[in-house]
């Protein structure tokens, strides 16, 4: 059916141009800095002169082990983190979803508080209880488990801690979303049918939350790729991610070419390897 | 053996992931009260640090700057964003993978893109940059939900008013606009948690003058661990669960299955 | 009232065409039922003269106006949706006021206004109520008042009583009549339930799954001589026997392979070729039904019964010819104790007037 408001007095040419200011901002300040940067990493110099000359140099040294090493550590925290997000945040779903009655409200505003909280600030929560005078080795040496404090900051273990503990709500609440507009009729025409409960876990209500998987999937696995702020934070700097590596690019070196190259290089792999995830979740739902 | 899963459990799993969410909130509201410098042996209440905080002038233009790039990335995403869904209705369909580009581009992309446009352009950095990059994030939270918001509204709402007389003009401001009113909300205070939790973006856009609250907070934590960090997360903590709270008044789940 | 007319409107969605070539005159203040199956394209029609959707091709007149390209708003026509449309941010006042209040019309005037059609649907009671408290029925009715109000030429009503029980369905479909009675609204009413459409209607068209007008006439018309086999089995039920017309002792007979030779009566609206195959169709009720053989008969079968339903009002029994051929006979349940009770596997007498056969080309 025909939903236009166009048959109406209002003109498809005013409809039009209503309608582009989202449009072209988008085009400006998105797609346009894409170009950009995909233009720059094909230059030479990182002066840019009238007529600059082109080179493959860049994404040449990216051959080199070190980068790519990045990229694959990049790659490795994102889909640990993800499968990890996975694991415990389909639980917590799942248990919100179906069956906390009383306590729904009150769990579910507690999980998206951190949100509303700044995240840098989070990350500053995780030092308290990990610094080496922290909590946690406080405790752990009062209690006389251990003699000399644990070195858990400024680690990969701290890292990975401080991404699942700020990615762990993006991947619950889609798949929390799913699951509440589950069917419960559904779960008792598979206990009729003679299923057990596990059965129709597996059978019927996982199959149906796989698009609220799917969400938090990519909710996580993106962002987590090129993020900075954790494991530069947690990390103590120590470790190269691709966050850290294009940051180091851009406002250390000031080399933009070079930089382009990079989050363009990165950004394919990205590309690619989402690209396949979103193909095996395209296949699960059909 | 299947009754015991769920009964007990899963509840203990549930209670486990609740604490380690929030020992380390826990944990920092308790000793923004600390007295001494040092920030992990307790040694008595106080309040000294959230003093030195209200009194700390570069947190105070920090604050301020953000509220002002986050209530301009607001306005312009809701009343860009609610232009396109209105008017674009007929071609929005074909269109709108075009916006799930601003989702699918991680932020750090986005920023140095940013960053190369306008060094390129030799447009000095600031608020304009700033803005300019939270209204692209803000974008892809309005549109999709007002679009969906849009959807849902029985498309014959909008024939009906038409029918009986009404221009578009006044269907929009008498039946649209009041029926979209908590979506905009909502997703207006999404962009404002969004904007003003942005490090990223501000990081390789924002020039020296123009230092927005999570980077203050960040080069405090790199400089010196000031307690006075503790004492400002946990005002923050305070002002973001407010702002949660009158988010989760509008169904908040509802937001994040609009990826779907 | 003014008439409404649709001239060789030409409608389809992509590849998919709804209606090809229709043209349709819709007499001004008549109550006119538009009848026909899902996917029929009555509803296409339907928005086509509200204004909802353009013609591809054609024109809609109402009067000597042409309206064609008039948009939605500006045309003196209201609707009532299938499934209301109430504004859910108004209450049942405002909700009823919309279309006075766009126009701008003063304040004490739309109350007074409100107020008396709101009267006439029974809801004065209700009036500030927020139209998430009313029941289904009641919404009806709002949607009804605020599309009244507006005094309009022409009021259309897509399937407005589909989501209502049948008592209450029933009981609507009077107060719509006297509405239309009282207004003298042209009210053009779509359904795809016959007896909705019998009802209320002064004139009904039948539309087939091509979209296309097959009958349009008073229901009375359609009922007793239908143009089709598609209208005679869409409005009622009927048993239809193929043959050939023959001419015997100065009457006309239809000869159906296997089942014999039946009197019909040739009638002065259509005209058959002797030899040419035609349909016979004879409605359930106008069968008698005896397990004794009668007298006086032109027309007679035999068959076994094999399916008996009871409907209260009447029985319906399926009886199965020596061909295999199943009839359905229609008795009304006159008596209290029949004298003759039917039975499953009984063997069964049918009989027929002639002149109560219709027949039909196609």
């Amino acid at each position: 059916m025909n939903r236009d408001i166009n048959n109406t007095e209002v003109s498809k040419n005013v409809s039009f141009f209503m309608a582009l200011p989202a449009f072209v901002w988008l085009l400006i300040f998105l797609y346009i800095p894409l170009g950009v940067i995909v233009a720059l990493s094909f230059i030479r110099k990182s002066v840019v002169s009238i007529w600059p000359d082109f080179t493959w140099a860049h994404y040449l040294t990216f051959f080199d082990s070190l980068y790519y090493s990045v990229i694959v550590r990049s790659l490795t925290l994102s889909i640990i983190t993800t499968a990890v997000c996975l694991l415990c945040a389909y639980p917590i779903a799942y248990f919100l979803a179906l069956h906390a009655q009383k306590w729904k409200n009150v769990l579910l505003y507690l999980l998206a508080l951190p949100f509303g909280v700044n995240f840098v600030i989070l990350s500053y929560a995780w030092f308290f209880l990990l610094e080496k005078n922290g909590f946690i080795n406080n405790i752990l040496t009062s209690l006389g488990i251990i003699s000399s404090p644990l070195q858990l900051l400024n680690t990969q273990f701290a890292i990975y801690v401080g991404m699942i503990y700020c990615y762990l709500p993006f991947m619950v609440l889609p798949i929390y979303a799913v699951l509440e507009k589950l069917d419960i009729r559904l779960i008792d025409a598979s206990l009729d049918l003679g299923a057990t409960r596990f059965t129709t876990f597996w059978r019927v209500v996982f199959p149906q939350s796989i698009p609220g998987v799917s969400t938090g999937f990519f909710m996580v696995f993106i962002p987590s790729f090129g993020e900075y702020v954790i494991p530069t934070l947690m990390g103590g700097g120590k470790f190269m991610y691709v966050g850290s590596l294009i940051s180091h690019y851009f406002s250390v070196l000031r080399n933009l070419p070079l930089g382009s190259a990079f989050t363009v290089a990165s950004s394919m792999v990205l590309l690619i390897v989402a690209l396949f995830f979103y193909w095996r979740f395209r296949r699960m739902v059909s | 053996m299947t009754r015991r899963w769920s009964q007990y459990t899963l509840p203990f799993f549930i209670a486990l992931m609740y604490i380690f969410l929030y020992a380390p909130i826990v944990v920092l509201i308790i000793f923004s009260f600390n007295k001494s410098v040092s920030l992990f042996k307790w040694s008595g209440a106080s309040l000294h640090w959230y003093n030195q905080a209200w009194q700390d002038d570069t947190m105070w233009i920090a604050l301020r700057n953000s509220l002002v790039v986050s209530f301009c990335a607001v306005a312009l995403s809701l009343i860009m964003g609610l232009m396109l869904v209105y008017y674009g209705r007929s071609f929005l369909k074909k269109i709108f993978f075009f916006f799930y580009g601003a989702l699918i581009v991680p932020e750090i992309v986005l920023a140095v893109g940013l960053l190369s446009l306008f060094s390129f352009l030799s447009v000095p950095l600031g608020f304009t940059t700033l803005i300019a990059g939270h209204t692209i994030l803000g974008l892809s939270y309005t549109v999709p939900i007002l679009y969906a918001r849009f959807n849902e509204l029985e498309n014959e709402l909008t024939e009906a008013s038409l029918d009986l007389g009404a221009s578009t003009g006044q269907t929009f401001y008498k039946v649209i606009l009041p029926l979209l009113a908590p979506s905009m909300v909502a997703s207006g205070l999404l962009v404002f948690i969004v904007s003003l939790d942005d490090f990223i973006i501000a990081f390789f856009s924002a020039s020296p003058s123009t230092q927005t609250l999570p980077l203050y907070i960040f080069s405090v934590i790199r400089s010196g661990d000031s307690q006075v960090i503790t004492a400002l997360s946990v005002i923050l903590l305070a002002a973001g669960s407010l702002l949660i709270l009158l988010l989760s008044s509008f169904k908040l789940k509802k937001l994040f299955s609009f990826g779907d | 009232m003014r008439n409404i007319r649709l001239k060789h409107v030409n409608k389809a969605f992509g590849d998919d065409v709804i209606l090809e070539n229709l043209s349709l005159t819709i007499p001004g203040g008549s109550f006119f039922a538009l009848l026909g199956p899902s996917g029929s394209g009555k509803t296409t029609l339907l928005r086509l003269i509200a204004g909802f959707e353009t013609v591809d091709s054609g024109e809609i007149y109402i009067g000597d106006h042409n309206i064609t390209h008039i948009p939605i708003n500006k045309r003196n026509i209201n609707t009532v949706f299938q499934h209301y449309a109430l504004f859910p941010h108004m209450n049942v006042f405002e909700n009823v006021a919309y279309g006075l209040v766009v126009k701008g019309i003063a304040k004490g005037i739309i109350e007074q206004k409100v107020r008396r059609t709101l009267k006439k649907v029974h809801l004065e009671r209700h009036i500030y109520k927020p139209i998430q408290r009313l029941s289904g029925g009641q919404q009806q009715r709002v949607a009804l008042a605020r599309a009244i109000i507006n005094e309009p030429d022409v009021l259309l009503l897509d399937e407005p009583l589909a989501a209502l029980d049948l008592k209450l369905r029933e009981r609507m479909l009077v107060e719509l009549i006297d509405l239309q009675s009282e207004l003298k609204t042209t009210f053009v009413y779509v359904t795809h339930d016959q007896f909705e459409a019998l009802t209320v209607a002064d004139y009904m068209a039948i539309m087939n799954y091509d979209g296309e007008i097959e009958q349009v006439g008073t229901p009375k018309d359609i009922y007793e001589f239908p143009i089709s086999s598609f209208v005679a089995k869409f409005v009622g039920s009927t048993n239809i026997f193929k043959g050939v017309l023959q001419e015997k002792n100065g009457g006309f007979t239809v000869e159906v392979p296997e089942l014999g030779c039946f009197e019909v009566a040739m009638s002065k609206r259509r005209k058959f070729d002797i030899a040419s195959t035609l349909l016979m169709s004879l409605r359930p009720e106008k069968i008698e039904i005896n397990k004794k053989e009668q007298e006086g008969f032109a027309n007679h079968l035999t068959g076994t019964v094999e399916a008996i339903i009871y409907y209260g009002r009447s029985t319906q029994y399926t009886v199965k010819l020596k061909n295999g051929f199943k009839v359905s006979v229609f008795e009304q349940n006159e008596e209290h104790f029949p004298h003759e009770v039917i039975d499953y596997d009984d063997v069964v007498h049918l009989y027929w007037q002639k002149e109560n056969v219709v027949l039909l080309e196609r």
